[in-house]
């Protein structure tokens, strides 16, 4: 909302106010001041008259001009660039020593010809160019015949003396969308007088209109009828003001409708009288068909917008535009003007859907004073009467849906100062109360107050708080800490096993990320690894690259190791924990990606991220949480997609459920996302299972005191028998004195026969309670033989 | 005379000994003056062939060379091990100046270094941390926080929106009412940090996705006093101790009175700057006491309880923390950026 320090200084004294210290003002009491815009600036200035204009002898487009300044400066001699400078033009001379927006006056001489000032034009004096006209940028400002040579208060003149306000009204506020509540308002904090215009009116005549409403989505209806008006161009005064206010003039009717609407923030419509089929203009919500507007283009009309018909016809898209049907133009002579008050919600629904929002169904959207309508049709009147030559005027016809009932909110100082934290006074309470217009009486327990119609959003008590406090300043709040229950703060467990796997992951060396959590849907495809679960799509996206919600953060993770990879970032190791929603559960999370080499390294050794570092980050993460690895398993995991390595890859199985996958990327899914010639490594897992997972609290065995002792076993078996299968099945059979089983060697190729590998194994044997003897061993060496060869058809070689 | 040919043996025994300048030649010694067949031996096997009267003195020379010649040698082979472990280590010389092997600790997004901060904060002030679904209902997000449908302040906030009743949650606020839900009238005191987001076009200092921390506290007699005085502390935590704010009156649906919080520029103390557009003062987040109707409709009497709630942009503390220029660099992960940040507080 612009606001014009001149304009509003008509209806409140800004005597002794800065605009800094209005804005500052405001700003403090929830009206935040955006901007402080000076229409135009310089000092220095005159009119003047040029005398005479000769070509410059060394120039083929400057000239030299003798201007008169008047009796107090003289004639002097510019030199000026501007194509339109000739003898005879009234014109905008700032003197030597002027400063303006850009440039500051020097004396000066320019191809040997003296110049002492410049002749400008008012974008040199810092009017937005937007205003001004293609003539009006190329050169000097042509000032009118009459303009007073010598005049010094040249931005008095051309009426650019103002400073607008860019008030940044919020949703809370509707009634600032009016000059006259701004006024108010300042009133209200200065403690000023404000005195807005009086309207009275001399009724000419009875008019025939009738006017109503077949839908409480109009509570009110009112208008007027003025005969015998003259369509034109607007006073300057009327243009100008437009102008400051960024509204474009258009002529004295339209003009006229605007400047009521930022006076009083009661939009207007106007109907040429005579356009109509009848007297007689109905709000209703059920009309259904096409709709021809002013813009000349055709809307389409459905069911609950409003509409202002006439003989069931549309005259009017209530509070979103008019009809060309009944459109004011250079020939009405008769207008009807429109005062109504329609409900927000229809209005925000009709402006949406036809991408009509104007300052008009802004108000309406925001809310307006639903009781000022009289006095709004007066004032239109009024200046109707004055700009546009109009010879009658009409009663105020009013259809009123709503009855007004005054807005009555009990309190006590009490009540306030409890709120606020504060010890206001009563006296000091009822006097912010009064300036603001509400009226405050005295009851036995407090007091009522009045709230004037144009407060939309005082409703309650505590609304009453915050009046008192923006005024009186939030300085007064004392800082008191809340004096409440000791609790212990701390995380929840699962909260806290979420912080460890972060912590954990951090410490190892992994970068954390934060990637979006809408994706494309191309990327939401890529993997599917874990659950086909429903992900939502939003209906109202901005791009397709944000239109899914993403149930996986690999593919936004990858998306990151791109970026990297592309940046010479070659050897990455990346982790995110993010909450995943799709239509069927809720769940935490965590992804890893390990590209090139292993970051864990020195300069001179390098070794390339395989699947076996992922496998131990997700070991490491069950020990640091407390879950024995006989509580998880890893499966071979089957890929029908092309995801990953189909052999070097697995799903991990907590509590009979597969929790998550990792593995080596699939060559195809490595060029997708453009890792150039690299491995990666990747896992995404649903840790939530983990989170919740119960786990005993650790309990200290004793460290046997008894040595142990190694043997070593080799043997020959077939090629896709799995360790994990060898040493499971050594450490179940060799019973309690086997404590430990290690693979530590695999071999195929020379020597062994196709489809068969070499494996050599080292098993520790002890007992807690005495030294073993070599029987014991090899009693139970021999069953671990006898195992293998029987059941895994291994031939022992030692 | 026999005296005569030990006396010359052990010095050329003496002699070679010195000479021997490598474990080998000196075991090589050894064997010549030591070994069964040396002449030393040999001459130890005559003592039976001298006079009775010569053999004891004989007999305790023989000792005397060989015990000379035994720890002439221990000595020397003691002083070569040496040596030679010294020049094989001399030979083993690294280059100090290579790296460490890495065991640097990742670098984590400045986003969760901001996040893991406020919640250490709070959590010390007693609060629990709380959350709530990103995808939420209207009724959540809007209803249940004082914003009806076509209220214009939804306006003030573009939403990505699933169905009529399903959206992105647009702030944290919704953990509000569920919390106040769950707690069905008991005192509440909380935060919720999480992920937000809103339908804006990402430019430097706009993102469709930003990250809030919610906090509530609902009590008997609470009032803007304890507001100010949690978030003074928060700000001085946060931005360090001289860190003054002020309040400035604001409006939010779901409180009154509502306000914006604003802390002292650290960058110029609060004389104005370009880093506060030359005002001394930064905008860090909106508060304000719970709105009756929104204690109402979640289940407390507002003439019993009342509270205040505040929200915090996480994106926005990093950014003001960090003079980060860019909000979008926090998503894009350039891990020359990420490593910035390991410093552990």
């Amino acid at each position: 909302m612009l606001v014009s320090l001149k304009n509003v200084s008509q209806y409140v004294s800004l005597e002794g106010l800065t605009p800094e210290d209005i804005a500052n003002k405001l700003t403090f009491a929830g009206v935040e001041v955006e901007e402080i815009v000076k229409l135009a600036s310089g000092t220095n200035l005159v009119i003047g008259e040029v005398k005479e204009c000769v070509a410059h002898p060394n120039s083929d487009h400057l000239h030299v001009l003798k201007v008169d300044l008047g009796p107090k400066y003289g004639v002097t001699q510019i030199v000026c660039g501007a194509p339109n400078a000739r003898a005879g033009l009234k014109v905008i001379v700032a003197r030597v020593g002027a400063k303006l927006p850009q440039i500051e006056i020097k004396d000066g001489v320019i191809r040997g010809e003296a110049s002492h000032g410049m002749c400008c034009s008012l974008l040199e004096l810092g009017v937005d160019a937007k205003y001004l006209s293609d003539y009006q940028k190329a050169g000097i400002e042509e000032l009118p015949s009459d303009a007073p040579v010598g005049e010094e208060d040249v931005l008095g003149y051309l009426g650019l003396d103002d400073v607008v306000l860019n008030l940044s009204v919020l949703a809370n506020r509707p009634d600032l969308l009016s000059i006259f509540n701004v006024a108010r308002e300042i009133g209200a904090l200065y403690n000023r007088k404000v005195t807005l215009p009086k309207v009275e009116l001399k009724e000419d005549f009875k008019t025939k209109l009738v006017v109503g409403s077949a839908t409480n989505r109009c509570s009110q209806f009112s208008a007027k009828e003025i005969r015998g008006i003259v369509t034109k161009a607007s006073p300057k005064w009327m243009s100008e003001y437009l102008m400051a206010m960024g509204v474009r003039s258009i002529n004295n009717i339209v003009d006229i409708g605007n400047y009521v609407m930022l006076m009083t923030g009661q939009p207007l419509h106007m109907y040429d009288a005579d356009k109509l089929a009848e007297a007689k203009l109905t709000a209703q919500d059920d009309y259904e068909g096409d709709f021809v507007a002013l813009d000349e283009k055709t809307y389409k009309v459905i069911k609950g917008d409003i509409v202002i018909a006439c003989k069931n016809k549309p005259m009017c898209l209530g509070g979103v535009m008019g009809s060309l049907a009944c459109a004011v133009d250079e020939n009405t002579k008769n207008i009807y003007i429109e005062s109504a008050s329609f409900d927000g919600a229809s209005i925000r629904h009709t402006s949406n859907r036809l991408g009509l929002s104007s300052e008009s169904s802004q108000r309406f959207v925001k809310g307006t004073n639903h009781f000022q309508s009289e006095y709004v049709l007066n004032y239109a009147a009024k200046l109707i009467n004055e700009l546009c030559d109009a010879k009658e005027n009409s009663n105020n016809i009013v259809y009123q849906g709503e009855e007004h009932k005054e807005k009555i909110i009990k309190s006590s100082v009490k009540r306030i100062n409890d709120r606020l934290g504060t010890e206001f006074k009563e006296s000091e309470i009822v006097d912010v109360l009064t300036r603001l217009n509400f009226e405050v009486k005295d009851t036995k327990d407090g007091f009522e107050v009045k709230v004037p119609d144009y407060r939309l959003d005082v409703t309650c008590d505590a609304d009453l708080s915050e009046e008192v406090i923006r005024l009186l300043g939030l300085e007064h709040v004392k800082s008191i800490l809340p004096c409440l229950d000791t609790k212990v703060g701390m995380l929840s467990l699962k909260q806290q096993r979420l912080k460890n796997i972060r912590h954990y992951l951090l410490s190892q060396g992994l970068d954390e990320c934060l990637t979006y959590s809408l994706v494309s849907k191309k990327k939401q495809n890529d993997f599917n690894l874990l659950h086909n679960e429903e992900h939502y799509v939003i209906l109202n996206p901005l791009t397709d690259e944000r239109e899914v919600f993403r149930t996986h953060i690999l593919a936004s993770l990858l998306g990151a190791a791109s970026y990297n990879v592309a940046r010479q970032n070659k050897n990455l190791a990346l982790f995110e924990t993010s909450n995943m929603i799709s239509k069927q559960s809720r769940s935490e999370h965590l992804a890893i990606v390990l590209v090139g080499q292993d970051i864990r390294q020195g300069q001179l050794v390098k070794e390339n991220y395989n699947f076996f570092h992922m496998k131990g980050l997700v070991e490491g993460l069950f020990t640091i949480l407390g879950i024995e690895p006989t509580r998880y398993r890893f499966e071979r995991f089957v890929d029908a997609n092309h995801e990953l390595h189909p052999g070097k890859a697995a799903n991990i199985i907590f509590q009979n459920k597969k929790i998550g996958v990792l593995g080596e990327l699939h060559p195809n899914q490595i060029d997708k996302y453009d890792l150039g010639k690299t491995n990666a490594v990747v896992l995404e897992m649903d840790v939530e299972a983990l989170l919740d997972a119960k786990v005993s609290e650790t309990k200290m065995s004793p460290i046997s005191k008894f040595p142990s002792v190694s043997r070593d076993l080799a043997f020959v078996l077939d090629a896709n028998i799995a360790a994990g299968d060898i040493v499971r099945a050594v450490k179940k059979v060799g019973g309690s004195y086997v404590i430990n089983c290690e693979v530590f060697d695999i071999y195929q190729g020379a020597n062994i026969a196709e489809g068969k590998k070499s494996m050599a194994i080292s098993v520790t044997y002890r007992k807690d309670d005495a030294t073993l003897t070599e029987k014991e061993v090899s009693d139970a060496e021999e069953k671990i033989k006898f195992e293998l060869s029987r059941n895994f058809k291994a031939e022992i070689r030692s | 005379m026999e005296n005569e040919k030990l006396l010359n043996l052990k010095n050329a025994a003496l002699k070679e000994i010195g000479d021997a300048n490598s474990v080998d030649s000196l075991n090589a010694v050894r064997n010549t003056y030591l070994s069964k067949k040396s002449e030393l031996s040999s001459l130890t096997s005559q003592i039976g062939q001298l006079p009775p009267e010569e053999r004891k003195s004989f007999g305790a020379a023989l000792t005397e060379v060989r015990v000379a010649i035994t720890t002439a040698i221990e000595e020397k082979m003691t002083y070569l091990k040496n040596k030679e472990l010294e020049e094989k280590l001399a030979k083993e010389q690294i280059d100090i100046s290579l790296p460490g092997i890495s065991y640097e600790p990742g670098g984590r997004d400045p986003f969760y270094v901001i996040q893991d901060e406020m919640i250490e904060i709070f959590l010390g002030m007693g609060f629990e941390v709380a959350d709530g679904p990103e995808v939420e209902k209207d009724l959540y997000n809007f209803e249940l926080l004082n914003i009806p449908k076509d209220h214009p302040a939804r306006d003030m906030q573009d939403t990505f929106y699933i169905n009529d009743n399903e959206l992105l949650r647009t702030h944290t606020s919704p953990v509000q009412a569920r919390t106040m839900e769950a707690k069905k009238g008991a005192p509440i005191r909380i935060i919720c940090p999480g992920k937000t987001y809103r339908r804006d076009d990402d430019d430097a200092t706009h993102s469709h996705q930003f990250a809030q921390i919610e906090g509530l506290v609902i009590d008997k007699g609470i009032n803007i006093g304890h507001l100010k005085a949690t978030l003074e502390l928060f700000a001085k935590k946060m931005f360090g101790e001289k860190r003054e704010i002020r309040l400035r009156s604001s409006y939010f649906p779901f409180t009154e009175p509502s306000v914006e919080v604003d802390i002292n520029c650290a960058n110029c103390g609060g004389k104005g700057c370009n880093m506060c557009k030359g005002t001394g003062y930064i905008e860090i987040l909106g508060a304000g006491m719970v709105h009756p109707n929104v204690l109402k409709m979640n289940g407390y009497d507002p003439e019993e309880y009342s509270g205040f709630a505040f929200g915090v942009g996480i994106d926005r503390m990093a950014v003001l923390r960090y003079g980060i220029d860019d909000i979008r660099k926090l998503y894009t992960n350039d891990v020359r950026f990420l490593k910035q940040f390991k410093k552990m507080s």
